[in-house]
């Protein structure tokens, strides 16, 4: 049922607003693909400008192949935590949120709550202490620390999304299997997680996307050149002293690209992972 | 039989796994912060060095700033990200104290340099680092084409510069008379050096890096009140831009004077149509010295060492060559200059060669120098504040 | 096995991790806070200390404009960009939902959410930048002169929020779209049938029945803007001489700059503790839903 009075002017007004708001949007996405895919001759006299117009690839191959930053390495590295830093957490905490679902125990509520409250802290938080673990045990600069960290990280909102979908889920079924004798384990395993792929995939969806974009954790844990994550280098490729606007679109649009393809295959499973993740 | 056949096939194992291990290719990495044009002229010093010795060497490219906030961390877990590293001299002399840097006393001879341009990666009677070529920063460079073509001369007082700044301002087509080049701050801190040390001396400059005199100094404000602010709101120069791009705008004409260092020669594509002037009345120019060293936990010590040395002397020789270098190395012969250096190295003549101001100072102070400065160019009634900000930075 | 071992072992891992890499830090932090860099303890003088740099709070800007200190940008930034994005992802949620290719507009602004937070700071530079970007463009039409917005200290704070509410407003319209989706029909039928337009309907049914969503787009917002560092960081370092400088970034720049790590942990707890303020609510309504 509509809110607005349905006349034609104010048909209009609507669309004219959708389109506003459609083109607010659009238009950094195109003034950086513009960037990337034009001489920036062109792009210095303005990219919404189109008397010449010789589009080119070469600054993808400059920003995938870049001396200082190979945004192709990046990526690969960047897929090298984020996949193992999305399946870890969500084994983990998927377990653990059955349980509080499940399980009764004393202060099992208090528990929780202090686990979710850990889900409003800022990442600054731990950055020093952290640094200094991970310097102990001699893994700064390794993927394994920051594989952790993301994983640790991601608990406490997994905890409380796949807590949440587990209460909804109907007990009946689970305590069918526990009167035929199964245990705790397998009623989760077998029962109770094929029934909850979908919230699975949410979770994970929203998990990869974080730990790809993230950039702090990973600018305080890993030097090596070899070894900097996309998201790192592209700051990288603005600073040497060629700057290029056209290689660092190109590499913007690069990084951008995985989750634009992300969103774009599992649209449904990440705004039901935003919505049913914060709201009651 | 059965134990026969195990030590045969344990012996081969051992001798292919021997013979890869001598097979296997010693490989040294040279960080530097040269891209572009800068690199391509850099890459022939290395291919002399891999002809010589037979050693490979890789090439990365990292920027000082960078190197700045990722060494430190490195080193202090014990590693290193490349065996020969370009630095400041500074950041060097630091991370020798902390023992984090190859010594190399011995491996350079100091008479063979200019005087004095050791002495910078020297501490406690060991050298830590070894110098590369140098750069000038003369003043501002115009095309010859571009004040012909608007029949305009080089300044020779103040007055003139200041006239010649507002005449090109009404140029059409013109944005700005100057065209300042901003990196993360940098040619901007060129360009108030080049005012500290042709109104206040070289005296000053050097004081200054000495902490000798303040910067809330009545005689330091007075060259940014009087002379640098002014221009600033006469709209002289430009608001910071990158300076890459600012050179590609100032070659194209969108702005006259810039201010940068004698490498230029080496990136523009007609260095005969390139002319420069200091300001008039410096006594002093700074001459900027690129340091290298070698990291305390290299792989190959003595290859490294013997990398650093190519560097400083036949390196240097061949680098200059290339142009836009001034050597350190006086074995380096006159003739091999082209025309247009051996001009800047004249210009040199009868002045003071003074440091680099930040780059010498260092620490968090020259990231605060850099921001306070943007702060400058585009506020230049902010004068007051911005002193009393890099004072408060320095004195910590 | 139904075991009371079997079942603490569902907790085991995860409690680990937590403990390790999580709880231990955050206690640390606050540790940390409360020492000064000598090593002496310092209880609340650490935090009366860092609480008088100029890099947080700066009074001067009172007078002469930017910078006014970390503290003060933070407190800005949440003022602006906290009824905008509310108010903005609502409009857009009840818009989109009327015409035909809502959907379509609805994904298209999603992209912003999609971003990359380090990848918004270039983008927000090549917007703002007075050579390239189309924004100055813009503005020199309506004959504002063509500058580099986040060079100057007067306008580099303000560029950022924008571009904090381009990349953060698809949030709060798509939770407003699925709440608006919850409400059954014949609520605003009722209303109508007793003579209120449907304007009027809106305001006065719809949106305090959305009040749960407000409640939730709120306090994400909150803590997320609270949180800023990527886009800051690539986009103008804080600068102009500090003058778009966040608390996220401030305490980036004493740990790992300055290898001040007890100022660092100071700035940090000032957050967790803002950040914890504003998530009461949340709390109290998560203790009322337990089964």
């Amino acid at each position: 049922m509509g809110v607005f009075a349905r006349t034609r002017s104010s048909t209009i007004a609507l669309y004219v607003v959708a389109g506003l708001a459609a083109l607010i949007w659009l238009i950094p996405f195109l003034g950086v693909f513009m960037a990337s895919i034009r001489p920036l001759s062109e792009v210095l006299r303005g990219w919404w400008r189109f008397e010449q117009f010789n589009p080119t690839l070469r600054n993808y191959a400059g920003a995938w192949n870049h001396p200082a930053a190979p945004l192709g390495q990046g990526m690969y590295n960047s897929l090298r935590v984020a996949v193992p830093a999305t399946i870890l957490p969500l084994i983990v905490a998927s377990t653990a949120a059955y349980g509080f679902a499940r399980f009764r125990f004393r202060f099992r509520d208090l528990l929780f709550m202090a686990i979710v409250a850990l889900m409003t802290l800022p990442q600054q938080m731990i950055a020093v202490p952290i640094y200094r673990i991970m310097r102990g045990l001699g893994a700064v600069d390794s993927y394994v620390g920051l594989v952790l960290v993301h994983a640790a990280w991601g608990l406490p909102w997994i905890m409380y999304f796949m807590r949440n979908y587990f209460t909804t889920v109907p007990v009946e079924v689970e305590e069918a299997a526990k009167v035929d004798g199964a245990s705790d384990l397998r009623v989760f395993l077998q029962i109770v997680v094929p029934m909850s792929l979908p919230a699975v995939a949410s979770a994970a969806v929203l998990q990869f996307m974080w730990v790809w974009s993230d950039f702090f954790l990973a600018l305080i844990l890993v030097y090596s050149p070899d070894k900097l994550l996309a998201t790192q280098r592209v700051p990288l490729l603005r600073g040497v002293y060629h700057v290029d606007w056209g290689v660092l679109s190109a590499g913007s649009v690069i990084v951008m690209m995985i989750p634009i393809a992300v969103f774009a295959i599992m649209q449904r499973y990440y705004i039901r992972g935003m919505v049913g993740w914060t709201s009651k | 039989m059965m134990r026969r056949k195990v030590v045969f096939l344990l012996l081969t194992v051992l001798a292919v796994f021997s013979l890869t291990g001598l097979a296997a290719e010693k490989k040294l990495t040279v960080i530097s912060g040269w891209s572009g044009p800068e690199m391509d002229a850099f890459m022939p010093v290395l291919k002399e060095f891999e002809k010589e010795t037979g050693i490979r060497v890789d090439y990365q490219i990292y920027r000082a700033e960078d190197l700045a906030v990722l060494l430190p961390a490195q080193f202090d877990s014990k590693t290193a990200p490349a065996d020969v590293i370009f630095m400041w001299a500074w950041f060097i002399n630091k991370q020798a104290q902390n023992g984090h840097v190859l010594e190399v006393t011995g491996a350079l001879n100091e008479s063979d340099f200019v005087p004095g341009v050791l002495d910078a990666v020297k501490s406690g009677g060991k050298l830590w680092g070894a110098p590369y070529t140098g750069k000038i920063k003369p003043g501002f460079w115009y095309r010859k084409s571009f004040f012909k073509q608007h029949g305009l001369a080089v300044p020779n007082t103040w007055e003139e510069f200041v006239d010649l700044c507002a005449r090109i301002k009404k140029l059409p087509g013109v944005r700005a008379p100057i065209a300042s080049g901003n990196g993360v701050g940098w040619p901007l801190s060129d360009v108030t050096e080049h005012f500290i040390a042709t109104f206040g001396g070289p005296e000053m400059t050097r004081d200054l890096i000495a902490g000798k005199v303040k910067w809330t100094d009545p005689a330091v404000r007075a060259i940014f009140e009087n002379r640098l602010a002014p221009l600033l709101k006469a709209g002289y120069f430009s608001e910071p831009i990158e300076w890459t791009m600012a050179a590609d705008l100032w070659w194209a004409g969108d702005y006259a004077l810039f201010f940068m260092g004698s490498w230029i020669t080496g990136m523009v594509k007609d260095p005969a149509d390139l002319g420069v002037f200091a300001l008039p009345g410096a006594r002093g120019l700074v001459f900027g010295t690129d340091y290298a060293f070698v990291p305390a936990y290299t792989k190959y010590p003595a290859e490294a060492r013997k990398l650093l040395a190519h560097l400083a002397t036949r390196g240097q020789t061949l680098q200059v060559a290339a142009g836009g270098h001034i050597a350190t190395y006086t074995g380096a012969p006159l003739d091999v200059y082209p025309p247009v250096d051996r001009e800047v190295a004249a210009l040199l003549r009868g002045r003071e060669a003074l440091p680099d101001l930040d780059d010498t100072i260092g620490g968090e102070w020259q990231p605060a120098f850099w921001d306070q400065l943007k702060l400058l160019w585009v506020s230049p009634d902010r004068v007051g504040e911005v002193l009393d900000t890099l004072q408060r930075k320095a004195g910590k | 096995m139904r075991t009371l071992r079997g079942r603490a072992l569902f907790f085991v891992p995860a409690l680990a991790l937590l403990a390790v890499f999580v709880v231990y830090p955050v206690v640390n932090t606050v540790w940390l806070s409360f020492f000064t860099s000598e090593g002496q303890f310092a209880l609340l003088g650490n935090y009366g200390e860092v609480l008088s740099q100029p890099e947080m709070f700066d009074p001067r800007g009172f007078a002469r404009g930017f910078p006014y200190g970390a503290l003060v940008h933070n407190v800005m930034w949440i003022v602006i960009h906290l009824p905008l994005t509310a108010g903005l992802g609502l409009v857009l949620a009840v818009i989109l939902r009327e015409i035909r290719g809502g959907a379509i507009v609805k994904s298209i602004i999603f992209l912003g959410m999609v971003t990359p937070m380090v990848v918004g700071g270039v983008i927000l530079r090549f917007l703002f930048d007075g050579n390239v970007g189309i924004l100055p463009s813009l503005m020199s039409i309506v004959g504002i002169p063509r500058r580099t917005l986040t060079a100057y200290p007067d306008t580099a704070l303000f560029s950022l929020i924008l571009g904090s509410l381009w990349l953060w407003t698809p949030f709060s319209m798509i939770l407003y779209s699925a709440g608006l989706e919850t409400i059954p029909d014949y609520v605003y039928e009722a209303a109508v049938i007793d003579g209120a337009s449907p304007m009027r309907a809106f305001f006065a049914i719809t949106v305090p029945m959305l009040r749960p969503v407000t409640g939730v787009v709120i306090t994400m917002t909150f803590l997320w803007v609270l949180k800023i560092f990527d886009i800051v960081y690539v986009a103008t370092m804080g600068g102009p001489g500090g003058a778009s400088n966040v608390l996220a970034l401030q305490m980036y720049m004493y740990a790992f700059r300055e290898f001040d790590a007890n100022s660092a942990a100071v700035v940090a707890t000032l957050l967790m503790l803002v950040a914890l303020a504003v998530s009461i609510p949340t709390f109290r309504s998560v203790r009322g839903e337990q089964p």
